[in-house]
């Protein structure tokens, strides 16, 4: 495979004696294959040509989590991605994870990503709901999130907890649905309460950005639907979140389209739509007010008719992972 | 030589964003893409649906992607949401056999005509990138760009997961800069070209939303955009009639101009105010076009 010269531009960070974090980039030059890994190339530089260069390493096989950083634009495990495929014209561009306290360049402080997954208490309980019997298929729904390598990989391309630190995360939600579906789990009704709380799986944008960036699939953003799912199923739907959710399928029943006009009101209330009102009034200079009565679609005995069949004969229709072949 | 595709706007189109299904519509005409109405479609559930009620939403996709197929005609819709929503049904019916099977026997019974999975669901965008001859599309451009600054805003739903769409998506998607630059505008490279509009939390997080919409704006604008545009009607209400909502959170002037990529073409087109509908618009474009000598 021909070498050929890359240039590596990494974001230098050190903390200061006040403790802000001080930035520059930094180009170096690398010889590299198209398959080299970053992290060879990180550890070229460090050996080779700068001995300051601070980032974590370990097992080098994408199990231990410790190499996660931004190479280009996007957040990877150094030790799987290859220079190739993240190279554009040659440059790569190398930073720290983001959403996370910086120590110095690549190393970041783990310590408030995993607050938040003891947030979701990480391990079984004792408790009424633990089934007797284990079905051959109970792990079905488990398998592809018990493959999380705690890497910080989505928290770090997380929409909302870029605008959010009160946001629990995609980590700790699909933890949380892993012990919300193990049968050996005595608490899991206890747990959907706690996750219908402000910031936690209501909070999640759907914008499957941590499904796209995972290094293991774990593909946390399903696993949040089905908690809200969950969720909604066991009653829990007090908030905005749970309350717009359902509205919408009542509105399709009824006239085929979503009814914008009342939707407000039936997410957030009186007091939330009074509140809304400057929001409301600014939308309506541009006559953007939807219709009080949407336009009905024809057909629509056929909705109510599909509605009443599943809600006397529901069906399992949930996605299933199949169980995990080492790569 | 005419493209035939059943119609889906989605309800932001056809309530709140009519101006980008009034450009769609001009637009598909002028590019003989010939659109055709879906009467029966419902609202496809969004996000939503799919949360509260798994297997309805699967049966009302069925039931829309069911209509289309009666046509001969694959689907083609303007929002990404609605996008997102049906392909990931077809995609499960389309590998999943014994689910379509399942949901079809539910619909047979509400006097629905089984779906057969044997079409695709397109973005409107993507027809006119991917399907048409750049040279068509460059033939009917009046009013070049002349080098505007446009910054592509995706949307998260015509992206991920990148595995079930019927083109480019995922890091891989570069459609919206393609069409800048058909339309002979510069694309702008920028942080959030990919992220979220906020739009799904809009009521539930509302600072949080609002901090979207301003953090990617004002990366865009940074970088040196002097128009926005988006694939999606829901990300037009969030980057475009959210801005000055999100201005008052971010404590800073944005002013970015923002608007539908139909709309944009429209423009460019030459084609007039019913069509483009550019005082719809919160953040008005004129400024910035009139300096391009384009309108």
């Amino acid at each position: 495979m021909p070498v050929t010269n890359y240039t590596i531009r990494i974001q230098r960070k050190r903390k200061t004696s006040d403790g802000r974090i001080d930035s520059h980039w930094k180009e170096y030059t690398v010889k590299a294959t198209e398959t080299t890994t970053i992290l060879s190339v990180l550890e070229e530089i460090k050996g080779e040509q700068d001995g300051t260069l601070t980032f974590r390493q370990s097992c080098r096989s994408a199990i231990c989590g410790s190499c996660a950083m931004k190479i280009g634009g996007r957040t990877r495990l150094a030790c799987k991605t290859h220079v190739g495929v993240v190279a554009r014209d040659n440059v790569v561009e190398i930073t720290s994870q983001a959403n996370q306290p910086v120590l110095k360049d690549m190393a970041i402080d783990i310590g408030p990503f995993f607050e938040r997954i003891h947030k979701i208490t990480p391990y079984l309980a004792e408790g009424p709901e633990t089934d007797a019997v284990t079905e051959e298929t109970a792990y079905d729904q488990v398998n592809h999130v018990t493959q999380c390598i705690m890497c910080g990989s989505c928290y770090s391309d997380c929409t909302m907890a870029e605008v959010s630190p009160e946001f629990i995360g995609p980590a700790a939600l699909a933890k949380a649905f892993r012990f919300v579906s193990d049968p050996r789990e005595g608490q899991k009704t206890r747990r959907l309460k706690q996750l219908a709380e402000p910031h936690m799986m209501w909070s999640c944008a759907r914008c499957a950005m941590c499904v796209e960036t995972c290094p293991k699939d774990v593909k946390p953003m399903e696993a949040i639907v089905k908690l809200r799912t969950r969720g909604v199923a066991k009653g829990f739907n007090d908030g905005p979140g749970p309350k717009h959710a359902l509205a919408f399928h009542n509105d399709i029943k009824q006239s085929g389209h979503l009814n914008e006009f009342t939707l407000m009101m039936r997410t957030v209330g009186i007091m939330g739509t009074l509140e809304e009102l400057g929001t409301a009034f600014h939308l309506l200079k541009k006559g953007k007010v939807p219709s009080l009565f949407p336009h009905k679609s024809a057909g629509l005995a056929e909705l109510a008719k599909i509605y009443e069949i599943l809600e006397q004969n529901p069906l399992d229709v949930e996605t299933k992972a199949k169980e995990v072949v080492p790569e | 030589m005419s493209i035939q595709f059943a119609y889906y706007p989605g309800c932001a189109a056809q309530q709140v964003q009519k101006e980008a299904d009034a450009a769609a519509r001009a637009v598909a005409r002028e590019l003989g893409i010939v659109l055709h109405d879906m009467p029966r479609s419902t609202c496809c559930g969004a996000v939503s649906l799919r949360e509260t009620k798994p297997a309805f939403s699967l049966a009302v996709a069925a039931r829309i992607l069911s209509e289309a197929e009666e046509s001969g005609r694959h689907l083609v819709t303007i929002c990404n949401t609605c996008l997102q929503t049906l392909t990931q049904a077809n995609h499960r019916f389309k590998n999943e056999p014994e689910l379509l099977e399942k949901i079809n026997q539910v619909i047979v019974q509400a006097g629905v005509r089984p779906y057969k999975a044997t079409i695709n669901v397109y973005h409107l965008l993507w027809v006119i990138t991917d399907q048409l001859d750049p040279k068509t599309v460059k033939a009917k451009v009046v009013k070049p760009l002349n080098g505007l600054k446009v910054a592509p805003f995706y949307g998260c739903h015509n992206l991920r997961p990148a595995e079930i769409f019927d083109s480019k998506a995922g890091e891989e998607a570069d459609h919206l800069d393609r069409l800048i630059l058909l339309l002979g505008g510069r694309p702008v490279a920028y942080d959030g070209h990919d992220k979220c509009c906020g739009f799904h939390v809009m009521l539930s997080d509302k600072v949080e939303m609002r901090s979207m919409v301003a953090k990617n704006c004002l990366n865009a604008k940074d970088a040196g955009a002097e128009l926005m545009i988006t694939p999606c009607t829901l990300c037009d209400m969030s980057m475009g009639s959210f801005q000055k909502p999100a201005e008052q959170v971010a404590g800073k002037v944005i002013e970015l101009p923002e608007m539908n990529f139909a709309q944009l073409i429209a423009v460019a087109f030459g084609l007039d105010e019913s069509a483009a509908g550019l005082d719809r618009l919160h953040v008005s474009p004129h400024a910035v076009l009139a300096k391009q000598g384009i309108r």
